[in-house]
């Protein structure tokens, strides 16, 4: 394991559901196991059994239920695996059932975005009452190893940091093709992500040929949440789960 | 029918965005304008919008 390693920001989005950031001195494998943790291993309250009261709507109870585990909840982090939160939403047409109508027992767990509609409900003509969606769900807090609904962490992935070297100039006849390369590059210490120049070396390096190279042990993630938790306390709980697994086998191997 | 919840690819949720892009690309805005600016940036989430089609109206007389 390095000891000794080191985190730069590139960039956050907005609402804290987005970031970017470089991690020097740590082995390939180490940064795996951070993304793999940050998917598989952060856990996240998601709706998981429900009862339903009444469903006149034109979808089936378990379409409905479906659709109300897909919603992320914003997630304490006082919660131990396992354990539940009771959520309500009942909802009368003409009109839509919203995410955001669903009410819960915990004014700390909320839906994260409350404009996802659930269901359209109508009021057919000839029928004597509209159509009504009244449910009770029970959110069980668990690890997206378990369902993909528990996954805090959306597309999270790594590149490498690299660097371009200038290794002379350009065929002067040759084609202008661009040469395209995406993510973070540092120059002298700087760190540039591609964006700045499209993407694209010839642009930033017109009339050179240029050879790029990984910097070894230096990786750019990009991590987005659903928003059942922000981006820093994904990435804290990430590591503290590979922590405590270390730790876990640690005590159990007896030299 | 409904909209997706979420990306089938990546999981982002998409649903939150489907009535202001339906609502601005009826008004004849450009979709890629609006999805750019709604942030859905990915073309795996941008066609769950681009090719979603409500279907609640069709099926809702056949209850």
């Amino acid at each position: 394991m390095a000891p000794d390693y080191d985190v730069e920001f590139i960039d956050r989005g907005d609402r804290d559901r987005e970031a970017r950031f470089l991690v020097r001195d740590v082995s390939p494998a180490f940064a795996n196991g951070i993304r793999r943790a940050m998917i598989a291993d952060v856990p996240t309250l998601s709706i998981d059994e429900v009862r339903v009261i009444e469903n006149s709507s034109v979808m089936f109870d378990e379409q409905i239920a479906l659709r109300l585990g897909l919603v992320p909840l914003t997630t304490p982090d006082d919660y131990e695996i396992g354990e539940t939160v009771t959520l309500a939403l009942d909802v009368e047409g003409p009109g839509t059932a919203y995410s955001g109508d669903l009410v819960s027992t915990d004014d700390r767990v909320e839906p994260a975005d409350k404009n996802v509609p659930i269901i359209d409900l109508k009021d057919p003509e000839g029928s004597e009452t509209p159509q009504r969606l009244e449910v009770e769900a029970d959110a069980v807090y668990d690890v997206g190893r378990e369902h993909a609904k528990h996954q805090g962490g959306v597309a999270v992935g790594y590149r490498h940091l690299q660097t371009v070297e200038i290794v002379g100039d350009a065929d002067e006849y040759g084609d202008d093709d661009p040469h395209i390369l995406r993510g973070v590059i540092e120059e002298d210490g700087e760190l540039i992500p591609t964006e700045e120049f499209d993407h694209d070396l010839t642009q930033r390096y017109p009339g050179k040929e240029v050879e790029v190279h990984d910097v070894p042990n230096a990786f750019v993630f990009h991590v987005e949440t659903d928003g059942s938790m922000s981006v820093d306390e994904l990435v804290t709980q990430a590591v503290d789960t590979i922590h405590g697994r270390a730790s876990e086998l640690k005590d159990a191997v007896q030299l | 029918m409904m909209v997706p919840v979420r990306c089938f690819t990546c999981g982002n949720v998409v649903g939150e965005h489907w009535e202001e892009f339906k609502a601005r690309t009826q008004d004849g805005e450009d979709p890629e304008m609006v999805l750019d600016e709604l942030g859905v940036e990915r073309h795996c989430c941008r066609r769950m919008l681009v090719s979603h089609k409500d279907l609640v109206d069709i099926v809702a007389p056949y209850q």
